[in-house]
């Protein structure tokens, strides 16, 4: 396979482009600092929860359907130990009314303990009790760990031969907390990230009456426009290798933080908020697609403003506003979970699609062929707007 | 057989249009033929016409009618030719403030795939032509107005062009600065024969430099000639009377 030659006119463009922006501190530390600080900023405040949540009680419903005695003991116990399970409230639910908060995702804790528990644990030495937890939050997470740690300890210690395994069920229907919080940081920051460098390579240039100049060589627009677009990715790329550094710092200070638990409590949290470093080819793939889309929307603008200042305030209003639309209900559920209009609204946004392969791959239901089609949908809109730009890019209006 | 002329516009026109229904005439049925060699001035009040024509002869326009021919070849038909072979120097020309001088000068002849090496050697001729050899590796954001427009009359002549176009090529450089400017461009008139066409406000600069100078007002070419032909013609005692008579059509022309 031939590998295409880049023309001597192309590099000394992607030289220049990349040289300025290595000289400006700003525009760099920007692309170096902002992911650090947002990965490192972020990992310290999650492992501040994890070690502040354990001291706060949560709310807890229960259901005790067992006809024998080892339910209502264990209710007895759990009671008792209220305050060192973090329990605020423990009510009385029927199953019925748990499984309603279950569906409409009310529930911040809710213990089941069905109807043949005593008589499985008697019969068999082993049997089950069912914990729903909203993992969105963090103190209900807390509260359902020490339940269920607390759950074996009542039952193994009174009869040792017999086994109680706890099922837990997540009613987060994708993804993890950390990898939720991992979506909406790379999001946010990837969307913004090549908007200083979008907008003072096109809008920055027709300000300082560079641009004139430079369009007057003997490259078509076009590929002034190519390689502009190709440092920008290379720039960006920089950015998402930050990233990944920030990720690694984020996981390392949960894991510090949840070292000084209990090894339950901290085995729980480390799982529950850490990137599972087997995703970084995701994200980093998904950031590039979100990335290139960024560029593309912010040639447009750019080619569009009157001026770096106005290209750059537009560029991040025109992203910011639907990645918190989309980036907040990937937090509050899925983000397929609306219908009609606004269902639609959530699906023509590009960055939706990135969530949608991220979520879909970290709870384990995607398929190639899905994958492939939100990929396409990305690719599509980035091709339609870089198109857009460059159409723009060759108006006589764009040298006034 | 006297060469062809490099530049040679008919009718050369270009409206703009402002909104669906107003149209701007910028340049109207111009005329113009400019021989290698010359030095052309085009003089004008702003809003006269003259930069639309020459981003018409660099091919940053499209004319509306008409024709331009440069170096032989239609502006419409056969731009990257003329490109490769011209250099211009826009008005308040901007400069990649980050870069250092030598650099701003490499990068812009590496758009016209000259090596690197020949770039340098051409780099060092010129940086100490208009005297900044000495600070040839500072970031040009430091430089006053003055260097930077020395930058640029630089940067414009790496390339060695056929033809350099030069927007004001003087405005806001210091006297001093000024001066090396003409120097530089009567030099590469009188011994390289290099073809320059130049906007300026400065009449001075035009009888010292043009050969020739074209009158713009209004988009039209109102006058056409050598300085001393046209103070002549007009019986006028400077440049600046033809100017402002024609421009304004007072009579300050003489009995």
């Amino acid at each position: 396979m031939r590998i295409p030659k880049l023309s001597s006119k192309t590099y000394w463009m992607l030289k220049k482009e990349i040289k300025e922006v290595v000289r400006s501190r700003w525009l760099l530390l920007g692309f170096i600092i902002s992911p650090l600080f947002a990965w490192v900023f972020e990992g310290f405040f999650l492992s501040f929860i994890v070690t502040q949540s354990v001291e706060e009680a949560e709310l807890v419903y229960y259901t005790n359907d067992d006809t024998g005695p080892w339910g209502a003991n264990l209710i007895r116990n759990i009671t008792g130990a209220k305050e060192s399970l973090k329990i605020s409230e423990l009510i009385e639910v029927t199953k019925q009314q748990g499984d309603a908060m279950v569906e409409n995702k009310s529930v911040t804790v809710w213990v089941y303990i069905h109807e043949n528990f005593s008589r499985e644990l008697e019969e068999t030495t082993e049997s089950n009790i069912v914990i729903w937890i909203n993992s969105a939050s963090i103190r209900a997470s807390t509260t359902a760990a020490m339940i269920r740690e607390y759950s074996y300890l009542v039952i193994n210690e009174e009869i040792v031969i017999r086994d109680v395994k706890v099922t837990t069920y997540t009613i987060s229907p994708e993804a993890t907390f950390g990898h939720q919080l991992a979506i909406f940081l790379v999001m946010i920051t990837s969307v913004l990230a090549p908007s200083p460098y979008v907008s003072k390579s096109f809008a920055g240039e027709r300000e300082r009456n560079t641009l004139e100049a430079l369009l007057v060589v003997p490259m078509s627009r076009l590929k002034i426009l190519g390689a502009k677009v190709f440092a920008g990715i290379l720039l960006t790329m920089l950015y998402s290798i930050f990233t990944i550094v920030g990720i690694l710092f984020y996981n390392w200070w949960i894991i510090l933080r949840a070292s000084a638990l209990p090894a339950t409590f901290a085995n729980y949290y480390v799982n529950l908020y850490t990137i599972n470093v087997a995703t970084i080819p995701l994200i980093f793939f998904s950031q590039f697609l979100v990335l290139l889309c960024a560029i593309g929307i912010g040639i447009t603008i750019s080619t569009l403003a009157k001026d770096q200042a106005s290209s750059e305030s537009i560029n991040n209003l025109v992203l910011l506003v639907p990645t918190f639309v989309v980036g907040i209900l990937g937090f509050t559920g899925s983000i397929l979970q609306y219908g009609g209009l606004f269902g639609l609204f959530v699906l023509a946004i590009p960055f939706s699609h990135a969530i949608i392969i991220w979520n879909s791959v970290f709870s384990g239901v995607a398929t190639v062929f899905s994958i492939v089609g939100h990929v396409l949908y990305l690719v599509a809109f980035t091709v339609l707007f870089l198109a857009i730009g460059a159409k723009l890019f060759e108006r006589e209006a764009i040298i006034s | 057989m006297a060469d062809d002329p490099v530049i040679q516009t008919e009718d050369l026109t270009k409206i703009f249009e402002k909104g669906k229904k107003r149209e701007v005439i910028a340049l109207d049925s111009v005329n113009l033929e400019v021989e290698r060699g010359e030095v052309f001035g085009l003089l004008g009040p702003n809003g006269a016409g003259k930069t639309t024509l020459i981003r018409l002869l660099v091919g940053l326009l499209t004319p509306t009618r008409g024709k331009a021919i440069v170096l032989g070849k239609d502006v419409t038909k056969d731009i990257n030719y003329i490109r490769e072979r011209v250099a211009l120097l826009p008005q308040e020309a901007g400069i990649y403030e980050r870069l250092t001088a030598r650099e701003n000068l490499v990068y812009y002849g590496g758009f016209y795939g000259i090596p690197e090496e020949e770039l340098h050697k051409r780099a060092d001729r010129l940086l100490d032509l208009v005297g900044l050899r000495k600070k040839e590796d500072y970031q040009v954001k430091g430089f006053s107005g003055g260097m930077k427009r020395k930058v640029l009359v630089a940067r414009a002549l790496i390339i060695e062009p056929q033809i350099i176009f030069m927007d004001e090529p003087t405005t806001g450089i210091d006297t001093l600065g000024a001066r090396i400017v003409r120097n530089t461009l009567k030099k590469l008139s009188e011994e390289e024969k290099q073809t320059i066409i130049l906007t300026t406000h400065d009449l001075n600069e035009v009888s010292e430099l043009c050969d020739r100078v074209g009158i713009l007002n209004e988009g039209r070419l109102v006058e056409i000639g050598k300085p001393q032909e046209l103070e002549e013609k007009f019986k006028a005692a400077n440049l600046e009377d033809v100017f402002t008579g024609l421009v304004t059509g007072e009579g300050v022309f003489r009995e």
